[in-house]
Order: structure tokens, then sequence, then C-alpha cells
């Protein structure tokens, strides 16, 4: 049955594809701000102060706490405007998911930090180096590492929490297909193939993230095929 | 005589210093449109001449046959067509935007768009925030039913059975309203009309509420479903379709009013109708 009505989808395939661009920008954007977020945010809740830790406590209780949609709202037509400058909706989605996916990620790189074993630390203190030296040197080295399975999880969902920057005018894939479903009046089958092609992008971003772990993993820190 | 002349010059030194003192300290009267209800906005006055007019359209690409895009993405229906035809009366340019239905109103507050049309239906309580051109289209809310169907209105109304609409629509204001009244169904609500409609053919639902707009157009579109499905009876009286502007854009509206008079008096009204299917 779907079969037959594959030629009415087929002209719109290209119009769907294209948005995979807006959703690349969207989620490298909100990967690798969420990255130079959440890696302060990590060390500053591990080694930092009362004070520090309170104010990052509330900063990642917020962009946790509050959906995606609030924020992106908030951003759009309330915080960027009153601070004087009007950012088009594309920024504002990267920066809000940034700001986002920052309060996630400091959370795998905390967990991160924390399984580091503490004689690493000691160590380094040990041999003359200071706390910070200590935590760039041989800390964060480790702890990135052992954070790569985590943090592909975040590629993962951030891809599909990506779609509800369509609130915003933003055009990515799955607000394309919806415009399909209407064009073509075809119920089920823009949503499968859309589903299908977030399966590739979602299998290929893993495999890469993958294949970098195992270049870069700590040999001998797990054991494996036992 | 020297006295008067001395007389004359002391008068005009102090009629001078109080011209100038009130002068300097009286605050002038404020000009007109100060005193307007509105601010002056992006189109209240005619821009300079020759200054090119670009005026953002959006719209909600989910709305065949008066706003959907192409497979080349561009975007395309009855009132893009209508807004092209204005555009091109005046030499204004055009930039279409797609937009969330949800908040579109206030992205046309906030600026980020100039115009809606997209099927907007002219009522009271969007007019407290927009205000609408003249009326272009007029349609009527409908109850949908399979073409097998045997029972009546009441029957099906009290059926305690779904009756499929699409969220946030008019159709699905139609259904709370039908509730209130006291009728017996369950609302099953969609993201499209077209969702309602596949409800409805499918047997999840016993009927959908739509409007003449989509479904007349959609019918012609779809011939293979037209002898499936059979109008059940009209709900309430015609709505009409405008074009939403920002209150203080007086000129704009003022211009595609004129436009959309001079549209619908010539038969370009009639072929435009006619290719989407509205007639």
């Amino acid at each position: 049955m779907y079969l037959e009505q594959l030629p009415m989808l087929a002209p719109y395939i290209p119009f769907i594809l294209e948005g995979t661009i807006w959703t690349y920008s969207l989620v490298g954007g909100g990967l690798g701000l969420g990255f130079l977020i959440g890696v302060p945010i990590a060390i500053g809740q591990v080694y930092g102060g009362r004070i520090i830790k309170g104010i990052l406590d509330v900063y990642v209780w917020f962009f946790r706490g509050v959906p995606l949609i609030v924020q992106l709202f908030l951003f759009y037509w309330g915080v960027f405007p009153a601070m004087g400058f009007k950012l088009p909706a594309l920024a504002t989605s990267i920066v809000v998911l940034g700001l986002r996916s920052g309060a996630y990620q400091s959370q795998i790189f905390r967990g991160a930090i924390e399984s580091v074993e503490e004689g690493q630390m000691l160590a380094a203190r040990a041999i003359g180096m200071s706390k910070a030296q200590a935590i760039i040197h041989i800390v964060i080295p480790q702890a990135l590492r052992i954070a790569i399975p985590g943090w592909t999880n975040e590629y993962a969902i951030l891809l599909k929490d990506s779609a509800i920057c369509f609130v915003l005018g933003v055009m990515e894939v799955l607000t394309r297909t919806k415009y399909v479903v209407s064009a073509t009046g075809l119920a089920l089958l823009p949503y499968l193939f859309a589903g299908i092609h977030f399966l590739i992008l979602t299998y290929g971003g893993t495999k890469i993230f993958n294949i970098l772990y195992e270049k870069v993993h700590i040999p001998g820190l797990v054991k494996r095929g036992m | 005589m020297e006295k008067a002349y001395l007389f004359l010059v002391i008068g005009l030194i102090i009629g001078l210093a109080v011209g100038i003192a009130a002068g300097w300290f009286i605050k002038p009267t404020p000009a007109p449109t100060a005193l307007c209800a509105y601010p002056r906005g992006k189109f209240t006055e005619p821009p300079p001449p020759g200054q090119e007019v670009v005026i953002v359209h959006g719209f909600d690409a989910n709305y065949p046959p008066f706003t959907v895009v192409l497979p080349n993405g561009t975007p395309a229906g009855f009132d893009i067509d209508v807004m092209k035809w204005i555009a091109n009366k005046y030499g204004w340019k055009i930039v279409f935007k797609p937009w969330d239905w949800a908040t579109i109103v206030t992205a046309l507050e906030k600026g980020d768009l100039d115009i809606i049309a997209s099927g907007m239906t002219f009522n009271a309580e969007r007019s407290k925030k927009i205000w609408f051109s003249v009326p272009y289209y007029s349609y009527i809310h409908e109850i949908i039913v399979r073409a097998d169907e045997t029972r009546s209105v009441e029957e099906i109304l009290n059926s305690g059975e779904y009756i499929a609409v699409q969220l946030g629509s008019t159709a699905d204001k139609w259904a709370d309203r039908l509730l209130n009244k006291g009728y017996n169904f369950q609302k099953l609500g969609l993201d499209s009309y077209v969702a309602a409609l596949e409800a409805l053919l499918d047997g999840r639902a016993v009927a959908c509420i739509t409007d003449s707009a989509f479904f007349n157009p959609y019918i012609k579109q779809h011939p293979e479903i037209a002898d499936k499905v059979k109008v059940l009876t009209t709900l309430g009286a015609p709505e009409v379709y405008a074009i939403a502007t920002r209150p203080e854009d007086k000129w704009l509206r003022d211009k595609i009013n004129e436009a959309l008079e001079e549209l619908m008096h010539s038969p370009k009204w009639d072929e435009l109708l006619e290719k989407w299917g509205l007639k």
C-alpha cells in the first residue's frame, strides 16, 4: 500500500533531505557550545567552593528543568531583545540548545571527572604540579575519554531535540516532513521516511563517536571481553 | 514725544524678553501622531519615494490549498498567489517566511513578520491584537462521516464514540462547544485536518469536524476519497478569512485593502479560485 504512495513522496525527498543542513547546524552548534560550557561547569562542580557550586547548581537546575520550548521563547522574545539585540531564529536556537546541552553535558563530565581515581590527583600533586595543572593535564584528559560514550548519548538526544526549534521557524528535517504531509495528503509515509533518515543520522554519528572512543580510550581502564 | 519713544523701546524689550522666556519654558504642543493610540509602526506612513518596500509574509505551510510548499521548497497556494499579485501591483518585494501557527500572532506583533496571509479567520478575539484587511474568502464548518453512515446528526453526536478534529483549530472549538451543549461523544484531537480525515477513513472516528475551505479542495485533489465520505451537516454561520497586519500599520493595510478590492473584481480572482479548487 505504501509503495503505491512512493511516487507522490519522491519529488519531495530532496526538500526533506535539505533540512539535514539545518538539523546539523543546530546539533553541531549546540553540542560544541554545550561542550565549552559543560566542561568548566563540571570542573567547578567538582573542585569549586560552596558559592561557585551553588551558582552552577542553579544554572544546571534551570536548564535541565525548564522545557526546551519555553527556553526558546524566553530567549527569542524575552532575554535577547531585553539585552538590546535581536538574534535571528537559527542563532537563538543554537545558543539555547548550547546552554541547555551544557547543563546536561556538565553532568556527563562531572561523572567522568569523579570516576578518575583519586590517586591520579595525589600523584600529580606529589610530583609538584599545582591543583590547576593537575586538573588540566592529568584529570581532564582522562575524564574526556571516559565521557565519550555518555557524550554520544547527548548527540542522539540533541539530534531529536533540534526538531523543537521549528517553533521559531527553523526549517529542519521534521518541520519539512510536516509540510510534505500537508502538501501530499499522505499521513504516514513522509514520517516513516523522516524516521529512517533520523535512524541513519543517529547511526552515523554514534559510529563516529565509537570509533573516536576506540582510538583514544585509556588502555586497561576497562577490562574487555570478559 | 521722546517719552513715547522710550516707552515703545522699553515695551519692545519687555515683550521680547517675555516672548523668549515663554518660548524657552513652555513645551510645544505634541504633534497629532503622538496622540494616536498606537505608536508609529514600520508601515504607518508611506515609505519615502524610491525606497524598496519589503514585506515579510508569515504563513503556516500546513494549510492546503491556501499555503503549502512545493517539492523544490518554494511556497505555493491561493494566499501566496494573492500576495504575489499584490506585490506585483505595487512593486513590493515579498519575503515568504513559514511560521508555526501556535505563535504566528506573537511573531507578527513582535515584528518578525509584517503580515499573515494564511487562511486566517477574522474573529473578535484576534482583532484585539491584530487588525485585519477586508475579508476575501468565506467558509463554513462541516461534520464529515463515512459514505455508508446511516445515523442522523443527533445520533452521531450522542453515540459516545470518537469525533476527530485538528487540535487548536476552529473545528476543535466547535467540538468543545457541542460537548458543552451536552452532547455525548469523545473528541479525538490530532495535529492536522489530513490526520483527522485519515482517522475517519480508517474507522478510529465516526465523524470528523472540518471546514469547507479545507475539505472541498482536498476532495478535488484526492478523488479516490470523494466517494468514501460525505458531508453530514454544516455547523453555525459562515466565517471569513482576511489578511492580518499590526494595528499601527495603517498605510500597509490600506494598500492591501485597495489591491484586494481590485483583484476580487477582476477575472483573475475566479482564475485563482479555480486554480486552487476553491470555487
